[in-house]
C-alpha cells in the first residue's frame, strides 16, 4: 500500500491509489519541462492516462505566489509556507484523485525541490521536513542532475536573469551573475544532500535530450513493470495488442533499450504467442 | 558565503541573521527583544477583542508605541484565503497552511521587526487560535504546532474563558448569520449553521481548555464585568512592562 513520509492529512486513504506517482526533479534549466512533454505523449501512446502537475499549479494558491513574487517581498517563512499550500492543494484535488483513478501522475518538482529552496534560505530541516511529512512517497524521483557550468549557458542564455532564480532574496548587493552562482551551488548542494536521504535516481542531465529521454523510458518502464495491475491489465491486452499498429513500434523501442522481459502491458503469452524474426522485428499473431 | 548557519527557526522561539559575517548565531527568545508582545485568545463571544482594544488605548495613553496586528490579515495572503473561501475550496490542511502563511507574513513583516524595535505589538488571536480551529477541524496536533515553530513567544497570552452558552447568547442578534468555515460547515457536522456553529465552537472550546497547561495561557473569567477583566489584564500588563527596560516610547 502507498505510504506518506509520516503523517496523513483528514480524508486521505491510501488502500485505493493505483496508479503511479513519478517524480522529475532538478534545479532550473535541467531539462525537466522538456521530459516530461515527452514522456507524457508517449505514456499516452502506450495507452496510459496521464496526469502531470507542477509548482504554482494549484487552483488555489498559484496566483496569489505569482503575484506576490512580483512584489520581490515575499519573507522566507511566508514563501516556504506559501509553496507549501499550493502544494497541499495540487497533492489532495488533483494527485490523489488522479491516482486513485488509476492515472500514471508526471509531477514537474515535489516536496525535494521545496526542501531544498526552503533550506537555502535557512528554514530549519526538521521544520520543513515535518510539514511535508504528509506527502505521499512517489514510485520514482528521477533527479535531472545538471553542474553549474552547464546550467549557467542553459539558464541564463535562454531566458536571462530573473531575480528568484537568481536568489536575489537572499544575496541583496551582489550582481545577478553573482548572485545566481551562489544560489544554484547551494540549491545543487542541498539536491545532492537530498539524494541520499530519499534515494533519488540519477540522470544525467547533461546529456543530449533524447539521450536523457530514453534513459527516462527505460527507467520508466521499469516502474510500470512493477504494476501490481499488471496480470489483470493482460487479460485485456491480449486481445486489444493484436490489432494495434503500435505494437512493432514499441517492439523497437524495448529492443533498443536492451530490454529482456516483455514490455508491460504486452501479455506474457501474447509475446510468447508471437515470433521474432531474424531482423529483432515483432510478427504478430494478426490474422 | 555560509547561509545556513544565519537562520534557524525552532519550536517558539525564532533565531535570525544578525550580521552575514557573523559566525555566531545569535538567539532571540522572548526576552531577548526590546519590545513584548501580547495576545488576547478565546472563542467568539468571549470579549477578548473587546479587553484588547482597552488595553490598547491604555498603553497609549501611557505613551508606549504599541502596533495591533489582527488575525488573517496579511495583504500578501488576503486575496488567497479570501478565493479559497468564497469558492470554498479548502480542506482542513490546505485551510491550515493558507492561515500559517498569512500569520508568517505579518510575523517576518511586522510582529518581529516591531519587537526588534521596541515596540509594544497587541495580537488579536495567535498561533493558539489555529491550533484550536485546526485540530478541531481533524488535523495532526502535533503537525499544527511543528507549523508554527517560527512564532514568536508571547508574553503573555490572555485566554478569555467563556461557556459556550453564554458566547452563542452574546452572539445571538449581533450579527447575521454565521459563514461557512466559521460555522464549521465544512466538517458536516449539521446540515444548521447555528448548529454547526455550536458543535464547531464546542470542539474549539475543548482545544483551548487542553492547550491552557500546555502552553501557560493566562486565563481570565470572561464572564466577569468589562471593567474588571480589563482591571486584572491591565495589573499583568503592567508588571511585565516593568521589567521590560528597553522599550521605546513615542517621542
Amino acid at each position: 500500500m502507498r505510504k506518506t513520509y509520516g503523517k496523513l492529512l483528514p480524508g486521505m486513504n491510501l488502500s485505493d491509489l493505483g496508479g503511479k506517482l513519478i517524480v522529475i526533479e532538478g534545479t532550473d534549466g535541467a531539462g525537466r519541462t522538456t521530459q516530461i512533454d515527452l514522456l507524457k505523449p508517449w505514456l499516452e501512446e502506450l495507452g496510459h492516462a496521464v496526469l502531470d502537475t507542477g509548482m504554482t499549479r494549484s487552483p488555489l494558491a498559484g496566483e496569489g505566489i505569482r503575484r506576490a513574487k512580483e512584489g520581490n517581498n515575499l519573507g522566507r517563512v511566508t514563501q516556504s509556507l506559501f509553496y507549501a499550500t499550493d502544494f497541499v492543494d495540487r497533492l489532495e484535488n488533483e494527485i490523489v484523485p488522479a491516482l486513485r483513478a488509476g492515472f500514471i501522475v508526471l509531477t514537474d518538482r515535489y516536496i525535494y525541490s521545496l526542501i531544498a529552496r526552503a533550506m537555502v534560505r535557512g528554514m530549519d530541516p526538521a521544520w520543513i521536513r515535518s510539514i511535508y511529512s504528509a506527502a505521499l512517497k512517489p514510485d520514482a524521483i528521477f533527479y535531472l542532475r545538471l553542474g553549474i557550468d552547464h546550467l549557467v549557458p542553459r539558464v541564463v542564455f535562454s531566458r536571462g536573469f530573473d531575480y528568484w532564480e537568481s536568489g536575489m532574496d537572499l544575496y541583496p548587493g551582489h550582481d545577478m551573475y553573482e548572485s545566481f552562482c551562489s544560489y544554484q551551488r547551494a540549491l545543487l548542494d542541498q539536491f545532492d544532500r537530498l539524494s541520499d536521504e530519499y534515494k533519488f535516481e540519477i540522470v544525467d542531465a547533461a546529456a543530449e535530450p533524447k539521450i536523457v529521454f530514453a534513459r527516462l523510458q527505460k527507467k520508466v518502464l521499469g516502474i510500470l513493470d512493477s504494476d501490481s495491475r499488471k496480470e489483470y491489465l493482460s487479460h485485456f491486452y491480449a486481445d486489444l495488442v493484436a490489432g494495434l499498429p503500435r505494437v512493432e513500434e514499441i517492439r523497437r523501442l524495448q529492443s533498443t533499450l536492451g530490454r529482456a522481459t516483455p514490455e508491460p502491458g504486452l501479455a506474457s503469452h501474447q509475446v510468447a504467442a508471437g515470433a521474432t524474426n531474424g531482423n529483432g522485428k515483432y510478427a504478430s499473431n494478426q490474422k | 558565503m555560509d547561509i545556513h548557519s544565519n537562520v534557524r527557526i525552532g519550536p517558539f522561539e525564532v533565531f535570525y541573521p544578525v550580521q552575514p559575517a557573523a559566525s555566531r548565531v545569535r538567539r532571540y527568545g522572548q526576552d531577548h527583544f526590546p519590545g513584548r508582545l501580547f495576545i488576547v485568545e478565546g472563542i467568539d463571544g468571549s470579549g477578548k477583542s473587546t479587553q484588547l482594544s482597552l488595553l490598547h488605548k491604555w498603553l497609549q495613553s501611557k505613551g508606549y508605541g504599541v502596533v495591533f496586528s489582527e488575525w488573517n490579515s496579511s495583504a500578501l495572503v488576503k486575496d488567497t484565503t479570501k478565493l479559497g473561501k468564497k469558492k470554498k475550496m479548502l480542506t482542513p490542511a490546505t485551510f491550515s497552511l493558507i492561515h500559517a502563511t498569512d500569520f508568517a507574513d505579518r510575523t517576518e513583516r511586522s510582529i518581529l521587526p516591531l519587537l526588534k524595535a521596541g515596540a509594544i505589538v497587541l495580537c488579536d488571536r495567535y498561533i493558539y487560535t489555529a491550533f484550536a480551529r485546526d485540530v478541531a477541524r481533524g488535523m495532526d496536533s502535533d503537525w499544527v504546532r511543528d507549523l508554527y515553530g517560527f512564532a514568536v513567544k508571547p508574553a503573555v497570552a490572555f485566554y478569555f474563558r467563556v461557556p459556550l452558552e453564554t458566547a452563542i447568547h452574546r452572539l445571538l442578534g449581533a450579527r447575521d448569520g454565521f459563514k461557512f468555515y466559521e460555522a464549521g460547515m465544512d466538517l458536516d457536522l449539521s446540515a444548521d449553521p447555528s448548529e454547526s456553529f455550536r458543535l464547531f465552537q464546542g470542539r474549539i472550546l475543548d482545544e483551548y481548555e487542553k492547550m491552557t497547561p500546555e502552553f501557560g495561557l493566562t486565563v481570565i473569567d470572561a464572564t466577569l464585568p468589562v471593567e474588571v477583566q480589563q482591571a486584572q489584564v491591565r495589573q499583568i500588563v503592567n508588571s511585565h512592562l516593568e521589567k521590560a527596560s528597553d522599550l521605546r516610547m513615542r517621542s
